[in-house]
Order: C-alpha cells, then structure tokens, then sequence
C-alpha cells in the first residue's frame, strides 16, 4: 500500500481527529444505500447488525431491523430533504444482552444520487421519556376532565360486588353484573383471565394499576376507557362474611376526548410504516411485559414467526411494489386471524411474528396452521395479477415464565428455519422433533 | 541466532510484540495498537498511524475505545478485553470487522491479544485484499 508519505498536514490531521471522535455515527452513501465514508461511531452501531462482516450497505446492514428504509428511501420524492428524521430502531429485545437496545436514525437526501446519515444510540433516553410518559397517564388518568365515572368494587377474584347507579351511567349495565368478573367491560378477546388476575396482583404490589384501551357497554357499543385499578384497606373477610367483600375498588371513566391524539402518538412510535401492524417495539414490549406477568401468575406464551416463502423471487418477478402488495396482502390475513389480545407484528422484511398470550403448544400449532393453510388458499392481488404465495411459521413457547423475549424469539426462528428446510408451506415449532434434527445420521451403520 | 520473522498470525505474538523496539513495531506490515488496562494507548506502530491519518502523539497516552477508536467500543471488541480481564483468561481471537480509515470503510482482519497480567494488551490490523 504505497501513499503519499508526506508528513499529515496539521490542519487535515485535525479535522480528521475531529471527525474520528464526533460522538455520533454519521455515513455518507449512495442512493441505493452503497456506504461511501463513514465514521468510527457508525462502524461501533453497525458492525454488531452486520451479517456478512461488511458495511458496504447501509440499508443491507440495517436490513434485519429496519426493513422499511429502502422503501421510505425510493418513495421520498423530492429532489432533496429529509427521509426520516430521528427514525427509533430497535435492535433486541434487550435482556442480558449489553449495548444500544435502540438507535436514533436520520436520513437526509442531498441529491438524486447521495444521501447522509446520523445514527446515535438512545437507549438510555428512550428509558427515561417511558418513564415520563407514565407518569403522564397517571397524572391523567386521576386530574383531568372528571366529568362522569363509575366506582366499582371488587372482590378479590375480580368479581364485580354491587351495582350502583355510576355503573348505569357509565356503561349501562343493570343489577344483574353482580358476581360477573370486571371483564365483563372488555371487549370479546380483549383480556384473557389470567390478564384479569394480573391487574390485581400489579394492584396489590404498586398500590395501583392502570391501563387504557377499548371497553364495552351493554348495549355492545364500545368507548375509550381507562381502568384505575387499586386494592382496598381491611379486605380479607372477616369469618361469616360472604364472598363478596370488597377488595380492590375500580375506577372506569369514558376518556374519549383524548383518544384521537393518544392514539396517534402511540401509532407513530408502535406501527409499521408499510403494513399497519405493530412493529417491532411493540413486540418487544408486549412480550416482555407478558413474560413478567407470567412469571407472577404462571401461564404458557406462545410466540409464532411467520416468513413469506420465496419472497425474494417475488421481488424479483414483480418488483418492490408487488412484493410490497404481497406483505400487505398478508398482512390483512394476519391481522383478521388472531384474537384481540393476540399481538400482530412485522419484525424484518418479510418476517412477522404473532405473541399468543395464554397459549401452550397445542392451540398455537392449531393457530398457526389454520393461518399456513388460509395463506395458501388465497392471492395477492397486483397490477391485475394474482400472485400466489406461501408461508412457512414457527412456533415456541414460553411454559415456566423463566424465558426471555430473545431466547423465546430464537427458539421460535430456529423452528422456522426448520420448517424451511423442510420445504417450505409448514408449520414447525420447537423444541424441534427428533427426525428433524436427525439429518444427518452420525454413525449410520452402527449396530 | 534464528528467529522466525514476525507476521499478523505469528502464534503467541503478545510476548513478542513485548519484545519488540518502536522501531522494530514500525518494520511491521501490519498496524499494532497497544495499550494498557487502563485502556491508554501506550504502542502505536507507523503502519496504523499511516493508515489512520494520525500521527503517534495524538493518540498515545489515550483511552483506546473512547477517544482513538471508538469503532472498536461494542461487544464484538471492548467487551472481549473486559471479559478477557475479569476472568483473568487469555485473548486471542482474531475477526473480520470494518475500520473507518480516514472514513473510508476498509475491511480488516482484527486480532486481539491479552495475557493475564501482561502489561499492555494488543488490537493487530491487517487490510484483507477487497
């Protein structure tokens, strides 16, 4: 490697100095994602994402957890401007794992050939406004707009004890809910059981519970509601009291002003841009809220991972924009298929995942193959073709409480990996069958 | 006296890089930062100072992973000296990774050494043929 041997000139030396130390990842590229200079910062977040060992493309080295930005990148039609500005990319769902869980990302196109990046790690600054933004749901959900509420009380099952005339008001239930669990306000699929029991007992640690969300009223309308669940003093029945003393008083109030606004801020940071569905935060999150929980109150959790079959002969045959249909197309079947409780997100570029709470092996292979088969029954359709397609899926779960999201997610990938080979259009979970492992025997002619 | 020349996969090369002069570190074709376990840079050949663009005093008597090459601060290099440390075991790995030479990704063949111990631990580069 022959170069100019002169001494560095000062100035230059500086400045590279300055561009070696700069805090941030900053990368220089090609349209089509090919990196031209990048600096140190940019190498230590990317390298750990690399799965070749290169960085010669930013959008393939961002590819496994970023999927949509080759897409944002080729829809961006002006001729200069920003892409995406401060873009959250989650790495993992965190756990022992030590590193940024989730990057910062800005993609700025100079012109019709080259775009800039600044990539930073804000793993630390997302955990705070988290906490922030609990204390904001709190603060609301005791000091604003109290205009109308119901108070209910509660056993310590959960039952509803007495009716009154604010549950009348509120939801329009009459005397006979009495004895009918709280989940009578939900929705059908909304909560399961054990989700009804874990609101109790996050009650009896915190002092307090609270969650937001769909609840129903008598006549099967719906409203936006908040639950302010919290256990009451002297609550354990005295002898000769009956079952219903009350233990937990809860608070239901209709909140439907703020839930347009709520609604979208959540849209924003928990959806995936080309789909609907929620991404992969939200996964992560939900998962490992639900392993939490199921550490308390034991429960399985099953988690699938789905994987459009030959998706990139697709991409090749009818380009971005028909395999684009194809991930919509699934993605309406995915979302039409699964209980409310039930998880839908898109996790890669043709990968998706579905977390089953309070499911065990057997129901979520049942779940998984009606979703293989009525994949393979139906057609996306684009630019008056149909295009036939098939997924493979696998399926792990969480029995003991004791998994992590990560580990859960790999034994769930492995299982896919499985049904891949195994030719595709099939369901696999894990832990894997014994014949299919057994590929190659290790002393075939043993005795 | 015979002794083999010294090359990128030359084994137990953490003790013969010891040995070595600044002068005799400056011969070799391949880059060699060494540093303490305080991380500061105490060894910094002219193959590295040439391919990075900085020359020996802007770098030695800093920390490695914070103010030299923070490229190198993740779990795939840091993390391996750390663990290296706390287990008091030895290092030695060599991987494929990427430099930002002058912000030109380059691809390189890292190799990291460490002796339980030893006073200076060693990151070798060595360009891979593109």
């Amino acid at each position: 490697m022959s170069r100019d041997s002169a001494a560095p000139n000062e100035e230059y030396e500086a400045l590279i100095q300055f561009l070696y130390l700069a805090p941030v990842g900053l990368v220089q590229a090609g349209i089509d994602g090919q990196i031209a200079m990048m600096n140190p910062i940019a190498a230590q977040l990317l390298m750990p994402l690399s799965r070749d060992g290169g960085l010669d493309n930013l959008f393939i080295a961002l590819e496994g957890v970023a999927p949509e930005l080759r897409c944002l990148a080729d829809r961006h039609e002006q001729p200069a401007g920003k892409i995406c500005d401060g873009l959250h990319v989650h790495l993992n769902a965190g756990g022992a794992k030590r590193g940024p869980q989730i990057l910062s990302l800005t993609l700025l196109k100079l012109d019709a050939s080259r775009m800039m990046a600044v990539i930073s790690d804000i793993t630390e600054q997302v955990r705070r406004e988290r906490r922030l933004r609990q204390n904001e749901a709190w603060l609301n959900a005791i000091l604003t707009g109290v205009t109308d509420y119901a108070l209910i009380s509660l056993d310590l099952q959960g039952r509803i004890c007495e009716w009154n005339p604010s549950i009348g008001r509120v939801t329009g239930f009459g005397a006979d809910i009495a004895g009918q669990p709280y989940a009578i306000f939900y929705p059908d699929d909304a909560i399961t059981p054990e989700h009804q029991q874990d609101r109790l007992r996050e009650a009896d640690a915190n002092g307090w519970a609270l969650d937001e969300g769909r609840r129903l009223r008598a006549d099967g309308s719906t409203f936006w509601g908040s639950a302010l669940i919290a256990p009451l003093p002297d609550r354990e029945p005295l002898p000769g009291d009956d079952d219903a003393t009350p233990a937990y008083c809860l608070i239901l109030r209709d909140i439907g002003d703020g839930r347009a606004q709520r609604e979208r801020r959540r849209d924003a940071a928990y959806t995936d841009h080309l789909t609907g569905l929620a991404n992969r935060r939200a996964l992560f999150e939900a998962a490992q809220l639900e392993l939490d929980r199921s550490r308390v109150n034991p429960r399985p959790t099953a988690v699938l991972v789905i994987d459009a079959d030959h998706f990139k002969a697709i991409n090749d045959r009818h380009g971005h924009p028909g395999g684009d249909a194809v991930l919509r197309h699934l993605a309406g079947i995915l979302g039409d298929s699964f209980r409310e409780v039930d998880l839908v997100a898109r996790i890669g570029g043709e990968e998706f995942a579905v977390l089953l709470p309070s499911t065990g092996l057997a129901r979520a292979n049942t779940v998984a193959e009606r979703l293989r088969a009525s994949v393979a029954a139906s057609a996306a359709s684009f630019d008056d073709n149909r295009i036939e397609y098939a997924v493979s899926v696998g399926v792990a779960v969480a029995s003991d409480g004791g998994a992590s999201v990560d580990l859960l997610l790999k034994h769930a990938d492995a299982a896919l990996f499985t049904a891949k080979r195994a030719g595709r259009n099939r369901v696999a979970s894990w832990p894997l069958a014994p014949q299919a492992d057994a590929h190659q025997p290790e002393n075939p002619d043993a005795p | 006296m015979t002794v083999t020349p010294i090359s990128f996969d030359t084994p137990d090369l953490a003790t013969r890089l010891d040995a070595c002069s600044p002068e005799e570190l400056d011969a070799l074709d391949f880059g060699v930062i060494g540093f303490g376990p305080d991380t500061l840079v105490h060894r910094y050949n002219a193959f590295e100072s040439e391919a990075a663009g900085l020359s020996p005093q802007r770098v030695l008597e800093q920390p490695l992973f914070t103010n030299v090459a923070p490229c190198l601060n993740n779990f795939m290099v840091a993390q391996r000296f750390e663990d290296a440390q706390d287990d008091s075991s030895v290092l030695d790995a060599t991987l494929d990774y990427v430099l930002t030479l002058r912000m030109r990704p380059v691809k390189v063949a890292l190799r990291l050494l460490a002796n339980p111990g030893g006073a200076t631990r060693y990151v070798l580069v060595q360009r891979q043929p593109r």
